[in-house]
């Protein structure tokens, strides 16, 4: 039952720092760093973790916005980490993305009736007339009247666009959507009512997502399997149940009892972190939290831990385990 | 309550302030009224466009044209703010009230160090020479948890991380031992783990200076966390106003309600997430009657056409809503501590 639509091994993304008059590289940013993890066919895989963790270079890198460095990428079963942009093409109808920020992801000077049917003459389907029609279809579907669609970007509120933003991603039927942080910048009563829409779309569509967000609270509303991120590596990756119910990360505990709960009568044991999150840059060495981490033993300064298959779909990287 | 006893240290009487732009007026305040005791902190809720950051600056008169407090009273240890001068105010800005920003980023100066930018206060309020403020600063480095501060203190905005931006921020707040605080989303930008640095900071803090705090935020577990009573402000007013359990256990107005329906949260299993229809109304075209009623389950006739006006429902619960008695059924019916989890 769990075949994999995305399969992800070994993908490494390194940014060059680039310094002086020649710009020659002095150093490499290493955002994402040898990740493997697979996303099944439906589900929702929540990847949460801090900015800079690299969850959204993970996001671009699989749809080949940016290049990756080395790994592979399997979109069911097929390897689209080297084909070229031509053959890139055909899997792009498949691989959409919902970027957080709804005012800058949609072309201030375009009818939303054409951002919406871009993707659908970008691949040539449907004759114009029809195209409208379907547009129509899809504005309908995620709550905007579509006599509306000759309007602009700006006339429409945050949550509107964030919906544009949907209609858009829908419009080449999609297996996958990327969300990422797609609901961060929403007011608490929009933000609902979108996370509700993805939850309708998915079902009604078979779509599989992997939602991006630094939000807990909503990954584990939304999520099937919850992946947590930290300086380019997932440390723990499990489905939400098991999760939720037993982290094991010494990184994932204290980013869930961080979480702020709505209840003033919960009471929990706090772990704060020391310190900040150090530069991609330059990584500590061995396990990369073992600076800031309270189990810390001597093994983790020195040896990289491995994400290591603990339980039926649950998988740690650390020395506790 | 408690409260009764205990000073006011701050009281905001029918506070009205309109932005005159040139498409109509905008009356992002539009009377609100509250109070702030000694010690205690008092949280200000609400969705963008609320007014609740337009409410802290009109307390510390921070607004600029075409923002103008048009009526109402600011009475802070009883003398009313709205009539002191621009040299007056400056006298109580950074001493008596501070305030801290959400983005420390753009709200230090980039050209100053750290140690310069807190020393401002403590030599223009206190008349400190150069060595006893920098002895200070660093004294208050300490206090808000920034290593090694002796080095800290010459350092630049842009050469901390954000986290130690925010401590370096309320290290300025503190530095003239303000009788109330304003911090307006203090933490809104940080990551969740920084953010938990700085809640218990701040929570540490206001015990050791016994100050009172204003935290407006839109983040109802922060407010949860770290507020004695909340104000929930919708569309320039306020619709429900008193101590944190009750707003989080027995809410009594229907926006307050939907904002607790509709969050996704840690401490218990979801099924189903509420939501409110519908967008906060355009602040030119506000509706008739309750301003919450187009978006409301519960509203009737009366709602469409007669404005609520803010009324003490019960001890120290004070509500803005003509159907107070269907809500607290409703909010009866979901209980909000089922399946309270305890982690220990």
């Amino acid at each position: 039952m769990n075949n994999s639509l995305i399969s992800i091994k070994n993908l490494v993304k390194y940014f060059p720092i680039k310094k002086g008059v020649f710009r020659s590289t002095v150093g490499w940013i290493k955002a994402v760093d040898k990740i493997s993890f697979d996303i099944y066919n439906g589900e929702t895989l929540g990847l949460v973790g801090e900015s800079g963790c690299g969850k959204s270079t993970t996001a671009l890198t699989i749809l080949r916005l940016e290049e990756p460095t080395s790994g592979e990428i399997f979109f069911q079963g097929e390897n689209i980490s080297s084909i070229n942009k031509k053959q890139m093409r055909k899997y792009r109808k498949d691989l959409q993305i919902i970027f957080q920020d709804p005012y800058s992801s949609l072309d201030p000077r375009m009818k939303i009736k054409n951002i919406i049917a871009e993707g659908l003459a970008a691949h040539n389907l449907l004759d114009s007339r029809t195209r409208v029609q379907k547009v129509g279809e899809l504005l309908e579907r995620v709550g905007i009247p579509p006599d509306y669609m000759d309007r602009f970007p700006h006339e429409f509120s945050g949550g509107q666009r964030q919906r544009i933003g949907i209609a858009r991603a829908l419009a080449l039927n999609p297996k996958m959507i990327i969300c990422d942080e797609a609901v961060s910048a929403l007011d608490v009563s929009i933000r609902s009512q979108i996370i509700n829409l993805f939850k309708e779309l998915q079902s009604e569509f078979n779509l599989t997502y992997l939602f991006i967000a630094h939000d807990l609270s909503v990954i584990k509303y939304i999520s099937d399997r919850v992946a947590v991120m930290y300086l380019g590596k997932i440390v723990e990756i499990a489905p939400k149940d098991i999760f939720f119910k037993n982290t094991l990360h010494p990184y994932a505990i204290a980013l869930v009892s961080a979480v702020p709960v709505p209840n003033p009568d919960f009471k929990r044991k706090r772990i704060l972190l020391p310190g900040d999150v150090p530069s991609p840059a330059n990584p500590p060495k061995g396990c990369r939290f073992h600076p800031r981490c309270q189990k810390v033993m001597e093994i983790c300064s020195q040896v990289e831990p491995e994400l290591k298959k603990l339980d039926k779909d649950h998988y740690v990287s650390c020395h506790l385990y | 309550m408690e409260n009764k006893n205990r000073d006011k240290v701050l009281e905001v009487k029918n506070l009205k302030t309109y932005f005159f732009t040139e498409d109509g007026i905008v009356k992002a305040v539009d009377g609100v009224d509250f109070e702030v005791y000694q010690g205690e902190t008092l949280g200000l809720v609400g969705e963008s466009g609320c007014g609740k950051s337009v409410t802290a600056f009109s307390i510390l008169k921070l607004l600029d044209y075409p923002g103008k407090t048009v009526e109402g009273q600011i009475l802070f240890k009883e003398d009313d703010l709205l009539k002191k001068s621009e040299e007056q105010m400056r006298k109580i800005r950074g001493k008596e009230i501070a305030m801290i920003f959400q983005e420390p980023m753009t709200s230090l100066n980039p050209v100053f160090t750290i140690g310069f930018q807190i020393a401002e206060s403590l030599k223009v309020h206190y008349k400190m020479s150069n060595l006893e403020a920098r002895k200070k600063v660093i004294e208050l480095l300490e206090k808000v948890g920034i290593p090694i501060p002796e080095q800290r203190v010459d350092e630049y905005p842009h050469q901390l991380s954000g986290g130690m931006r925010q401590r370096a921020m309320i290290a300025m707040a503190l530095a003239c031992d303000p009788v109330l605080l304003i911090a307006d989303e203090p933490t809104t930008s940080l990551d969740v783990t920084i953010q938990a640095q700085i809640l218990e900071l701040m929570k540490t803090l206001l015990k050791q200076f016994n100050s009172s705090l204003i935290m407006i935020t839109h983040d109802l577990g922060v407010i949860a966390e770290i507020a004695d009573r909340i104000a929930v402000m919708y569309a320039g007013k306020i619709v429900e106003y008193t101590d944190t359990r009750s707003i989080f256990f027995s809410p009594l107005h229907p926006y307050t309600f939907g904002l607790l329906t509709s969050i996704p949260r840690l401490d218990m299993e979801m099924e189903k997430l509420e939501s409110i229809p519908g967008v906060v109304p355009d602040p030119l075209h506000f509706p008739e009657g309750c301003k919450f009623h187009p978006r409301c389950g519960f509203a009737t006739e009366r709602c469409r056409k007669e404005e609520p006006s803010l009324l003490e429902i019960e001890n120290g619960h004070i509500v803005r809503c003509w159907q107070v008695d269907r809500v607290r059924e409703e909010a009866k019916k979901i209980a909000f501590t089922r399946r309270l989890a305890v982690v220990e």
